[in-house]
């Protein structure tokens, strides 16, 4: 197409000229009327040589810019080919380490075991439950030990007022034996066995006197540890354990949240494991993809082997047609057609490549300035766009 | 901690007021004892306008009810709020004492 263009554009203002292909297919067509001889002017076969000459350099120019563009896109197919392989492959390896965090996620090791953590919380609620239902139970032990003890030391003080009661009863025995004693020596002989009981009175008197002593000091010691007792005991059940008890709302809350937190992070990283999952898949699909490149070099192969062909033919009739022409006849550059092709090439290396196959290896002379110094240097890059 | 008793004929109501704490012990006790003294069945403590109660004072709850038990009586802590309701929830003593709202 871009052939049959740019011939077209050489001729613009040139209306008179024959069709081109026309005129090629009555030069190579084999038939009873090619034996018949032609007037043709030297002007026509001088411009026809020149084409055929440009024109089989510029098909083995496009056959070679074609391999070359081949060779590109294979290259750069591997290429991007084998990093999406990678990437394919960090990204399975991503997910595998994000499943692994997930399914680590939702428990914590304790003694080398995993408990999950909705079992360690129900666990530990369950701890904090007993340890509150100890305390109440100490409480109402304590309370009940602090209301036998306070009745204790009340019958204590009972006590120590019947012993105090034994001394009351004592002395006034005591006083009275002693009276029976006089009485009974007033009453002289008479009174003799009397004084003998009486004076038995007086040492059981003595006798109940000492064992109310020893009682008091027993009841002393007593009364002295329940009341220590009862302070103790005091101390313990006024120890208020009720911020204790509450610290069990605080410690719910913050498992509450430490589960609702943990449930998060796990979706989260499902979803992560999930992304770097497909991720994968859809660069395996891409690496798919990349496979177009075949079928583009085989179809590329098979225009080069069309424009061979057809720059052989070009050849062989080029070769042909000298032999009937005259050695001074020489083909003529086409400049205006040379102009056209020239100016289309926008990337300068190519451009090149073109101007060393159309011009210098050519007859044509150098009017493009494709051999300027600048426009040498200007793409060592190769792919730069130059804009004239 | 102070108390009024309002004996009626289903059941004795009796409203704690302020802070019922170890130093109330020996008032409780009286208070026990009032209650045995009274006829009804179900004895209610009020618990509405008690602000504040203290780990001795839930086990003199529990003595209350063991008391009001041992003669066939029911104890019943009625409509507890702020620290005294979190302390009844926390020590889950709805499993030992009947508890109304």
């Amino acid at each position: 197409m871009s052939y049959d263009r740019s011939f077209r554009g050489s001729h613009e203002g040139g209306d008179h000229a024959p069709h081109p292909a026309a005129e090629l297919e009555s030069l190579g067509t084999v038939s009873p009327a090619a034996a018949e001889k032609l007037p043709v002017t030297a002007d026509l076969l001088s411009t026809w040589m020149g084409y055929a000459d440009v024109q089989r350099r510029t098909l083995e120019a496009i056959q070679h810019e074609l391999s070359r563009t081949s060779d590109t896109v294979e290259t750069a197919t591997l290429d991007l080919s084998s990093r999406f392989r990678e990437l394919a492959e960090k990204a399975m390896e991503q997910s595998l380490r994000v499943e692994q965090i997930v399914s680590m996620a939702g428990s914590i090791a304790i003694d080398g075991e995993r408990v999950p953590m909705d079992q360690l919380v129900v666990g530990m609620q369950d701890m904090i439950a007993d340890m509150i239902a100890n305390i109440v139970t100490l409480s109402r032990h304590a309370m009940s030990m602090v209301y036998l003890l306070d009745d204790v030391q009340k019958d204590v003080s009972e006590l120590e007022k019947s012993i105090a009661d034994i001394d009351v009863i004592n002395r006034q025995t005591n006083f009275l034996a002693l009276n029976a004693t006089i009485e009974a020596s007033r009453a002289g002989e008479a009174g003799r066995t009397f004084a003998v009981v009486a004076q038995e009175v007086r040492h059981l008197s003595r006798s109940t006197g000492e064992l109310a002593d020893r009682m008091r000091s027993k009841v002393t010691a007593v009364v002295k540890g329940v009341r220590n007792g009862h302070d103790i005991l005091r101390q313990i059940a006024n120890t208020d354990m009720s911020p204790q008890m509450l610290a069990k709302e605080r410690v719910d809350k913050t498992m509450e949240s430490l589960v609702d937190q943990t449930n998060h992070f796990q979706s989260v990283l499902e979803t992560a494991a999930t992304v770097s999952s497909d991720m994968s898949s859809t660069i395996g699909h891409m690496v798919t993809g990349m496979q177009f490149q075949d079928l583009t070099k085989q179809r590329l192969e098979a225009i080069n082997d069309s424009l061979a062909i057809m720059s052989a033919g070009l050849d062989e009739l080029e070769n042909r047609t000298r032999v009937e022409l005259p050695a001074s006849l020489n083909g003529r550059v086409p400049q205006e057609w040379l102009d056209e092709l020239l100016g289309r090439f926008k990337l300068s290396e190519m451009r090149q490549r073109f101007v060393r196959k159309l011009l210098l290896e050519g007859t044509a002379l150098d009017e493009h300035g494709v051999l300027d110094v600048d426009a040498g240097h200007d793409d060592s890059s190769g792919g730069d766009i130059e804009l004239f | 901690m102070d108390y009024g008793i309002e004996d009626k004929d289903q059941e004795t109501v009796v409203r704690l007021r302020g802070r019922l704490t170890f130093n109330d012990h020996a008032k409780l006790r009286a208070l026990i004892r009032e209650m045995l003294q009274t006829k009804a069945k179900r004895q209610v403590l009020d618990l509405s306008a008690l602000e504040f109660v203290d780990s001795a004072g839930i086990g003199m709850l529990l003595i209350a009810r063991e008391e009001m038990s041992n003669v066939d009586k029911l104890l019943i802590l009625r409509a507890a709020a702020g620290q005294v309701k979190r302390v009844l929830t926390v020590a889950q003593l709805n499993k030992i004492v009947a508890i109304e709202d």
